[in-house]
């Protein structure tokens, strides 16, 4: 009795089917995801790329900057000792004329 | 099986398919009558499918992915049924097609147990359903449920008394 009543249960408790669309519906779920996850990883991917390229950028302005002004002091400093050695000259000249030498 | 799983852990989308349809019916039927309505069964166990495809990584054999989503869909569907409120657990559509009618059956049978399922809480509904449409033992229950053995067995012979009871009150 018990046994047959257990087996009457089983039986009215077969798994039944869903629709027929079940399979795909969840394929085309798990595919959109895929393609979301896909399209999420270029996202960050170029964030970073475009960051290193604007700091590359900076750090080059940065450097032609100092180069620039390193050649500016450079170009300062001999204009300056080209005034300094002619006005020794001069004085030189100056001072050899007075002494008749 | 576990050819299958191999590849759908490849990501090969055709091995993941079979994977789905080898288990729909099982995860759905779950579903179905966890919850009471084809909607929200379908909405479930999608979700369940999905779960099983962000964790194949963790999937160690067929035998162990069948163990998963008999786990995965009773605990998400008690999960559901908690945060319902008790008008809408109770409320089973009578046009919903609940059992399997392949072998025709007993229809008494079958409405009673409509009853009786639509009346057991969560916990009690998920243990009926594993036993005797999962077929699964007591043990394999409480593992799955997580749930001592003993509330695992007296909630089966609860419901079972009350099924019975039901049937011959009925019939007399």
């Amino acid at each position: 009795m018990s046994d047959d009543f257990e087996s009457q249960l089983r039986a009215a408790l077969r798994p039944v089917a869903p629709s027929d669309d079940f399979t795909p519906k969840i394929m085309a779920r798990i595919a959109a995801k895929r393609r979301l996850a896909r399209r999420a990883w270029w996202i960050p991917a170029s964030l970073a790329a475009s960051l290193l390229i604007a700091i590359g950028a900076q750090r080059h302005v940065q450097e032609s900057r100092e180069r620039e002004n390193g050649m500016e002091a450079r170009r300062e400093v001999v204009e300056a000792l080209r005034l300094t050695s002619q006005k020794l000259n001069l004085a030189y000249e100056v001072v050899k004329s007075q002494s008749g030498v | 099986m576990d050819g299958q799983l191999a590849k759908a852990r490849l990501g090969e989308p055709n091995a993941l398919a079979a994977l789905v349809r080898a288990h729909q019916r099982s995860v759905y039927s779950l579903a179905l009558r966890m919850l009471g309505t084809p909607d929200l069964a379908e909405d479930l166990a999608q979700e369940v499918f999905m779960q099983l495809n962000a964790s194949l990584h963790m999937i160690e054999s067929g035998k162990h992915m069948v163990f998963w989503l008999r786990q995965v869909t009773t605990r998400r569907a008690i999960d559901q049924l908690r945060r319902r409120s008790r008008v809408e657990m109770t409320a089973f559509d009578e046009d919903t097609q609940l059992f399997s009618t392949e072998d025709g059956g007993d229809p008494l049978l079958r409405r009673h147990l409509r009853l009786l399922i639509s009346e057991l809480s969560p916990p009690a509904r998920a243990v009926l359903l594993l036993r005797y449409q999962e077929d699964l033992d007591p043990m394999d229950i409480a593992r799955a449920l997580d749930m001592p053995i003993n509330t695992v067995k007296s909630h089966l012979k609860r419901s079972l008394d009350a099924l019975r009871q039901s049937i011959e009150e009925h019939s007399t």
